[in-house]
């Protein structure tokens, strides 16, 4: 059965996981990563590419189900995922202190892992194992944080690990609601836990207890997914940790959560009558994401912390996106992939610039532009994009959004949007310019630039361009497709 | 096994009880290994009664948190040279007063909840459970001591055990282990992180991790 | 009113003493000691009787009144306590709050005859006393209420504590089992045992129940001994009715079964305070909280 090679996008970052471990120096492990990811994420394109070309893929057993949200999703992780593991070489390569062999090992292991537990969540079909997925890229993650082992960087472990864990224990809660409601409608066996399962009996489910599953299920995902006002370990975790990981942390694993609560959306939806229940919460959450990360970044100093409160802003965004009915559902989808591009973009420069000034503290920062041309490039042209200037994507996905809203007649939904958005948009764009143009405030080495560093800049960058301008047939189909299973279809 | 279901439940909740009210961090980690041995018991005298599948997982849970668990954390402490809890941020009595609020805010609920009609033996696993995960958060937030935390993470972790019993009685083995494997590997790597911390800075004191803000 | 009844009254008037004796006895042996004879609280008792009293200028009446009305206070209350599954000499529906009421007029004359006197040191024990006893209430009267509900239909303490027997064990043994540990702590905390309070020492800053008493001499002391010995079999028959549940209705088992649970509960207090160190006094409370946390989780597991 061709839905069997499904397995295999979860076994191979796990083989790679352990051969990480039998490498024999920091070169070889990190040029092993920068080599072995993209071409594990090649291949799942070509399964990605098979799921839009021909319908979706099921393993026996049915526990992998890769339908157009999943295979959408799948394919924004394998790029991020891609473009963090070639940066990572250029990142740790370009370290004061080069990676110890020690350190080289448990982050390539832990890299692999996470990425074959976040494929194992978006893979999963049966809602259980989804969970255990999502907890799994937790504690693989964690200790990608204090891979340098400093004060401040455990705090922000401690905090990941115990607020992480005790959110998405909450999840479970939800999960095992769910699941017991799909069972008082079940003849038994064991699907009731699958969600094709699940979908398929949704309007017999039993409304009262789908709508407390869901409470559950949005605060616990939420958690994990930086909501606010559940975000208070983001902003440690993604100024702590290496660039490269804050850019995975950022690029996906926010994404990750919000992917399990978007599973559900269409069950609850389908259970409660199409009433809209469900959605309303998600525009709540999202419109106070975006107001608080708003009023966080309007006071920021550090460079790191800003990208983290503009990662809450964007993930109450797709919230918001994915509230405001079919269209809103279409363009969260296409802000998803927007968001996760830009902001990797956004960390490696900061990551780069960091290691330039030796600090991340945005008042030391000044005159980034003649300091480093590219990276400091890099770093105004995603924060550029960020605040949503045409003709990047990201404008492009929050003007769909808007515009959903007033299709639905939200127009409160409308007016806060957009003050928040307002309010990031003077902000980041001060911290910006204050960063990019003055005088350099040490005169910096001279560095050669590598032809990958440059691609690394260009390639986002005129991606988010070219989506920007023009969407080709393909990819806007794929984005509908994905959007249609958001609305309940079933494939 | 009416019986022994209520049983078992009234002695988690007396051990809850008992975790609220104790300071010695070693104490703690043995109440918190026995609720563990008992929520592993929960399985075998519940409706599906004792079979191949409820005897391997009693013994796979009651290894992990009788046994390896109190080993790891005591472990992690071991370095640091702490043992008790000091001046913890809801004092003992005060701790114990909330532990009877939760209780009866348990009890409330667990007949509130719009559950799917459980079977008369687990009428009191539902509001035992809530009980036992809401006392798990209690201690969370209350304690200052990264030790007590994970210990309030396990107890929250067999509550939700104790309630997944409950509604959804026949989960497939395959996600029960998975579920197993994570919280075991949460174990050990906030033991990890405890005895780095020791390490790092002398003590485990949670609240004085504060130097990131904003 | 049966014929037991008046002859439990009467025993348990004349054996409370016993109590304390094997109490002490126990003590001694775990410590490796001979110890004082068995009968040692009673040749107290009526050494202090045959001794005048000695009233400081500063009393009043009140101060002269206290012992008595505490020892009348307690005697009252021991006439509701059944023993051995026989009901007891008075009994009427709700006679449990008399009982609680009754002990607790007796600690209240204790504690304006000690207020009396005007000695800081009193007036002290006093306070702790009233701080103890305010936390220790709650935890006996719901330890009650719980069992008249494991044993339905039953609102006098003689007919809910008869009740208790094999079958109610089998049916609510947990909240039953929860109710009698929460009874022992009280029994402890009343009776100013060991972990709660330390009958041995002499140190004034430490004490509660002992320095309340330090002015009472002669009789009023002898009253004070013996009202506390009839409290401990009053607290003790409880916890005895509800750990040892032989009711076969032959009188005689029941009463030798109830009359050696009364004797191994006073051995189980020796063991205890062998064995235990005193509390700290900002424990105490915690401690009593515990015991009350116990009797509302009893009452709670028979609720629903």
């Amino acid at each position: 059965m061709p839905g069997d090679v499904l397995w295999l996008v979860i076994a191979l970052p796990a083989a790679g996981s352990l051969l990480c471990l039998a490498l024999p120096s920091a070169r070889a492990i990190l040029a092993a990563t920068a080599a072995g990811v993209p071409a594990i994420a090649t291949a799942s394109g070509a399964v990605v590419w098979q799921v839009f070309a021909q319908g979706p893929l099921m393993t026996t057993g049915r526990w992998l189900h890769l339908d157009a949200l999943s295979a959408y999703h799948l394919a924004v992780m394998m790029l991020i995922f891609a473009l963090s593991s070639v940066f990572a070489r250029v990142y740790f390569g370009a370290e004061p202190v080069p990676l110890s062999r020690r350190r080289a090992r448990r982050f390539g292991a832990l890299w692999y892992g996470a990425l074959a537990a976040m494929a194992l969540v978006v893979l999963s079909n049966n809602l259980g194992i989804m969970w255990v997925g999502v907890e799994a890229t937790t504690l693989l993650t964690a200790f990608l944080i204090c891979l340098h082992v400093s004060p401040v960087s455990l705090e922000a472990t401690w905090k990941y690990l115990i607020v992480c864990s005790v959110g998405v224990a909450f999840a479970f809660m939800g999960t095992l609601l769910m699941g017991s409601a799909a069972a008082a409608c079940s003849l038994g066996g064991t699907q009731f836990l699958n969600w094709t399962y699940v979908h398929d009996i949704a309007p017999r489910l039993d409304p009262k207890v789908v709508k407390l599953a869901f409470i559950f299920l949005l605060v616990g995902y939420g958690t994990k997914a930086g909501l606010a006002p559940l975000h208070s370990w983001l902003p440690d975790a993604h100024s702590q940790a290496p660039a490269p990981v804050s850019a995975l942390f950022s690029g996906f694993l926010l994404n990750t959560a919000l992917y399990c609560i978007m599973r559900f959306i269409p069950i609850v939806e389908m259970a409660t009558g199409n009433a809209g229940w469900s959605r309303g919460l998600l525009v709540f959450f999202g419109l106070f994401s975006i107001l608080l990360a708003a009023a966080f970044i309007l006071a920021q100093h550090d460079l790191k912390r800003l990208l983290a409160y503009h990662s809450v802003e964007h993930l109450g965004i797709i919230a918001v996106g994915l509230g405001l009915g079919p269209l809103g559902s279409f363009a969260a989808l296409f802000h998803t992939l927007n968001h996760s591009v830009c902001k990797a973009l956004g960390f490696f420069s900061a990551g780069r610039v960091g290691q330039i000034y030796g600090t991340h503290d945005m008042r030391r920062i000044t005159g980034a532009l003649k300091a480093h041309a590219l990276w400091g490039a890099g770093l105004f042209g995603s924060i550029l994009a960020l605040i949503g200037l045409a003709p990047f994507a990201i404008f492009l996905s929050e003007f769909l959004i808007v515009k959903a809203a007033a299709e639905t007649r939200a127009y409160g939904t409308l007016v806060i949007f957009l003050a928040g958005a307002g309010v990031v948009f003077i902000g980041a764009l001060r911290h910006a310019i204050d960063m990019a143009w003055g005088t350099p405030a040490a005169a910096p080495a001279p560095r050669r630039t590598s032809v990958l560093e440059g691609a690394l800049v260009v390639a986002p960058l005129a991606l988010l361009l070219v989506l920007g301008l023009w969407m080709p047939r393909p990819f806007q189909d794929m984005l509908s497709s994905a959007a249609r299973i958001l609305g309940g279809a079933a494939q | 096994m009416h019986g022994m279901t209520d049983g078992i439940m009234a002695a988690l909740l007396v051990l809850n009880l008992a975790l609220l009210g104790t300071s010695r961090l070693a104490f703690c980690i043995t109440l918190v290994a026995a609720q563990g041995v008992l929520t592993g018991l929960l399985p075998l005298v519940s409706s599906s009664g004792v079979t191949l599948r409820t005897l391997f997982l009693a013994a796979a849970v009651i290894a992990l948190k009788g046994v390896v668990f109190p080993r790891l954390l005591s472990n992690a402490i071991r370095g640091a040279d702490v043992r008790r809890e000091v001046e913890p941020y809801v004092g003992w009595g005060l701790s114990l007063l909330l532990g009877l609020g939760l209780l009866g805010i348990s009890f409330w609920l667990g007949a509130k909840l719009p559950l799917p009609a459980a079977a008369p033996e687990a009428a009191l696993v539902v509001p035992g459970a809530i009980c036992t995960i809401l006392i798990g958060l209690l201690v969370i937030v209350s304690r200052k001591k990264a030790v007590t935390q994970v210990a309030g993470y396990l107890v929250l972790e067999n509550g939700i055990a104790a309630f997944g019993l409950a509604v959804v009685p026949d989960v497939p083995l395959l996600i029960e282990l998975g579920i197993l494997l994570d919280v075991f590997v949460a174990v050990f790597v906030m033991a990890i992180m405890i005895y780095r911390i020791s390490q790092e800075f002398d003590h485990i004191d949670a609240d004085r991790l504060s130097a990131l803000k904003g | 009113m049966r014929i037991e009844s008046a002859v439990h009254f009467a025993a348990a008037l004349v054996l409370a003493p016993l109590l304390l004796g094997i109490i002490n006895r126990t003590k001694a042996l775990a410590a490796g000691r001979a110890g004082q004879p068995l009968l040692q609280p009673y040749f107290d008792i009526i050494k202090l009787l045959r001794k005048g009293a000695v009233y400081s200028r500063t009393t009043t009446w009140v101060f002269r009144l206290g012992p008595a009305a505490g020892l009348a206070a307690v005697t009252l209350a021991l006439a509701f306590v059944p023993f051995g599954g026989a009901p007891a000499l008075l009994a009427f529906s709700g006679d449990f709050l008399l009982v609680v009421y009754l002990l607790a007029a007796a600690r209240f004359a204790t504690v304006v005859a000690a207020l009396d006197t005007g000695s800081s040191f009193e007036g002290m024990g006093a306070s702790r006393e009233v701080q103890f006893s305010a936390l220790a209430e709650p935890a006996l009267l719901l330890g009650i209420i719980a069992v008249a509900r494991a044993a339905p239909g039953a609102a006098s303490l003689s007919a809910c504590l008869g009740a208790v027997d094999g079958r109610a064990w089998a049916a609510s043994g947990p909240a039953l089992a929860l109710a009698a540990a929460a009874w022992l702590i009280v029994f402890l905390a009343e009776n100013a045992r060991i972990p709660v309070d330390d009958p041995a020492t002499h140190l004034e800053l430490t004490m509660i129940h002992e320095v309340m008493v330090l002015d009472h001499g002669g009789p009023d002391l002898a009253y004070i001994l013996y009202g506390a010995a009839l409290k401990m079999w009053v607290l003790g028959a409880l916890l005895a009715a509800v750990l040892v549940p032989v009711r076969t209705g032959a009188w005689a088992v029941d009463c030798a079964a109830a009359a050696a649970g009364m004797i191994l509960l006073a051995v189980l207090v020796g063991a205890i305070e062998s064995s235990m160190a005193r509390l700290r006094l900002v424990r105490v409370p915690q401690l009593l909280i515990a015991a009350s946390a116990l009797s509302v989780l009893a009452l709670i597991l028979l609720m629903r």
